[in-house]
């Protein structure tokens, strides 16, 4: 189009500015419009493939959810969730039958001097340190022991995939192996992710059984795959200056890679983990449902029960909201820190040490 | 130390783009050179070929009697974006300078040794930043990193510092700071120094010897003396067909733009 209009403006030199402007407008206008009809299409294709292919073929209507047999039940189970009934959040509340939220207030209001994990000295909820003390991971009855094995496999299946993923997503990169290669790498990520946990966690089933190690591999070869890939992504957005200048000072090939582009994205990288790490206590959860243990499992066992368990499955979902937002928080704290604009000048030290502030954590202050 | 020789040496950029034709130039150990020109006259081609990094399509580079090929420890680079780590401090920073030398495993484990470690502090020294060594990069001035820059050049102990537009994202005052330090840290250490510069104000003040480089090709060769008016003009302005076709195409990419930017935003 530029190329018609610098001939066209050769060949008549005196055309004014009024008539390129008044063209250009209308080129502009043209192109709006055309850029309108493929909105108004692709809207329509949307609602239509919808309304009329899918939900045909699910069997879905919109009446289904007001049948009697839907309102009937969804009343029982609202009845069954309020109150919940914490019975089962640690054993002593369990073994002593205390039921509803006066378990939940026991447990927490009966402290005790103590070292956590035999090492860590504190004032510790005495029950919750007992049932912890008792517990074995399988043991999906008892909440507490629930979330420890579902927050314990989120964050073992992170750290036991961030070495692979670093392998697979540094190697992934174009910028460190030249193209056909790299495929190798990026290809086995794709094909990683390809496969959802809770896919993998069936394959690993008849392998290593129902154990909450098969869950921990599960999430393990997962992150490999979404990590690995954040990993690759993040290296291919670095920049080539400090690159060049490691090479410039007669730098190696492990040196530029490491000085002058891992040093880059440092920072990213720590922020990806963290953020696969809230992801991997949610997929630690859902993996609960085939059994493996955690907290997904203890939900399941109750809503089994139906009208009998459903107190108790709220009482697990609680826990899984507080479990999840308690670690969205932390790490999304941290990698706020992280970020460019607010990390500048600052080091992870800092940032970890501000964590104490508790206005900062209200986003009360910037800095 | 050693002379520097440039035999005949041109470079083409895929099928036609010639940086760089048939250039010859002998810089004497110790000199202080600036190269002047407007961009794309092959200035920064120029330095990237002395410093290998990147191969001159004809012709030799030779320091001393080796040929240049590939980038070299002894031949150091102070970038136009100063390119450092920005999450390391200026220490860590101007100790990449060393990294040749330290080898791959000892640098990853930062065990770079005292004398390295002196060396990284006296070049920090040198730029006036040894009580800032422990502060990171990005929280520094444009000014105090592009002097961090040189301190890593100074570390990696070269016959030849070359200076790519050190200062053209500066402001005024600390250009002025980072040529001093340049020209200082060259003077103190004896070190042969070629630097692209396009402030010619700033290339009087500073500089020893001057070459004018358009269109690839050397068309000033001299002192600050034989730098005038007529001689800054020819380097820059003179060809009145090169200006009208710049102008043409900037006011083409500029309608350009327009439109571009009216589209994005509709």
């Amino acid at each position: 189009m530029a190329t018609d209009d610098r001939s066209a403006g050769d060949a008549e030199p005196s055309v004014n500015a009024d008539t390129r402007i008044e063209n250009a407008r209308r080129r502009l206008w043209r192109r709006r419009q055309l850029r309108r009809g493929l909105y108004l299409g692709a809207f329509l294709s949307v609602v239509g493939l919808t309304y009329f292919v899918f939900l045909d073929f699910l069997g879905f209507s919109f009446a289904q959810l007001t049948t009697d047999r839907a309102t009937t039940q969804m009343g029982k189970f609202v009845d069954g969730l309020l109150p919940p009934n914490f019975e089962d959040v640690t054993t002593y509340t369990k073994e002593n039958e205390i039921t509803g939220l006066d378990a939940l207030w026991v447990t927490l209001s009966t402290w005790e001097f103590g070292l956590l994990w035999g090492v860590v000295p504190g004032l510790w909820p005495t029950h919750i340190m007992d049932t912890l003390a008792a517990a074995n991971a399988g043991n999906g009855n008892v909440l507490v022991s629930a979330a420890y094995t579902t927050v314990a496999a989120g964050f073992v299946g992170t750290v036991m995939g961030f070495p692979l993923a670093l392998v697979f997503g540094v190697l992934g990169s174009e910028r460190v192996v030249p193209f056909p290669f790299n495929f190798i790498f990026r290809g086995t990520m794709s094909t990683i992710r390809a496969i959802p946990a809770i896919v993998w966690t069936l394959i690993y089933i008849p392998i290593f059984g129902i154990d909450p190690a098969t869950g921990v591999l599960a999430i393990t070869t997962d992150t490999i795959g979404n990590l690995g890939r954040l990993f690759t992504d993040e290296l291919e957005e670095i920049e080539d200056g400090p690159i060049e200048a490691v090479k410039s000072t007669g730098g190696g090939r492990i040196q530029v890679v490491v000085f002058g582009m891992l040093s880059q994205v440092t920072n990213s990288f720590i922020a990806w983990t963290l953020y696969i790490l809230e992801i991997n206590t949610r997929i630690a959860i859902t993996l609960g449902v085939l059994s493996v243990g955690g907290l997904g499992m203890y939900i399941d066992n109750q809503i089994g029960l139906l009208d009998a368990g459903y107190q108790n499955a709220m009482a697990g979902i609680f826990v899984v909201i507080f479990i999840v937002l308690s670690i969205e928080l932390i790490s999304s704290r941290i990698r706020a820190r992280l970020r460019p604009g607010e990390s500048s000048g600052r080091s992870l030290l800092d940032a970890i040490m501000n964590l104490g502030d508790p206005r900062k954590w209200l986003g009360r202050i910037d800095d | 130390m050693a002379t520097i020789t440039i035999d005949s040496v041109s470079k083409v950029y895929g099928e036609d783009t010639v940086a760089l034709d048939d250039v010859s130039l002998t810089i004497d150990d110790g000199e202080f050179v600036i190269l002047l020109g407007p961009s794309g006259a092959g200035k920064s081609t120029l330095l990237r070929l002395l410093n290998g990094l990147e191969e001159p399509t004809a012709g030799t580079i030779r320091i001393g009697h080796e040929t240049v090929s590939g980038t070299r420890s002894d031949v150091a680079m102070v970038f136009q974006m100063h390119n450092l780590i920005e999450s390391a401090s200026a220490y860590r920073n101007a100790l990449t300078g060393a990294l040749n030398r330290t080898g791959t495993l000892r640098s990853l484990a930062t065990r770079y040794g005292p004398d390295t470690e002196r060396m990284a502090l006296e070049a920090l020294d040198t730029v006036g930043l040894l009580d800032e060594a422990k502060q990171r990069a990005d929280s520094m001035s444009g000014g105090q990193q592009q002097r961090v820059g040189i301190a890593r050049a100074l570390t990696q102990d070269p016959q030849l510092l070359l200076a790519d537009e050190p200062v053209a994202s500066l402001d005024p005052k600390a250009s002025e700071d980072v040529m001093g330090y340049l020209a200082s840290a060259s003077a103190e250490r004896d070190l042969t120094t070629i630097t692209s510069l396009h402030q010619v104000n700033i290339a009087r003040a500073f500089g020893e010897r001057f070459i004018g480089l358009r269109d690839g090709e050397v068309v000033f060769d001299g002192t600050e003396d034989d730098l005038t008016m007529e001689v800054v003009e020819e380097i820059y302005y003179e060809d009145s067909e090169h200006v009208e076709s710049v102008d043409r195409t900037e006011r083409e990419s500029s309608e350009r733009a327009v439109v571009d930017a009216a589209e994005g935003g509709s």
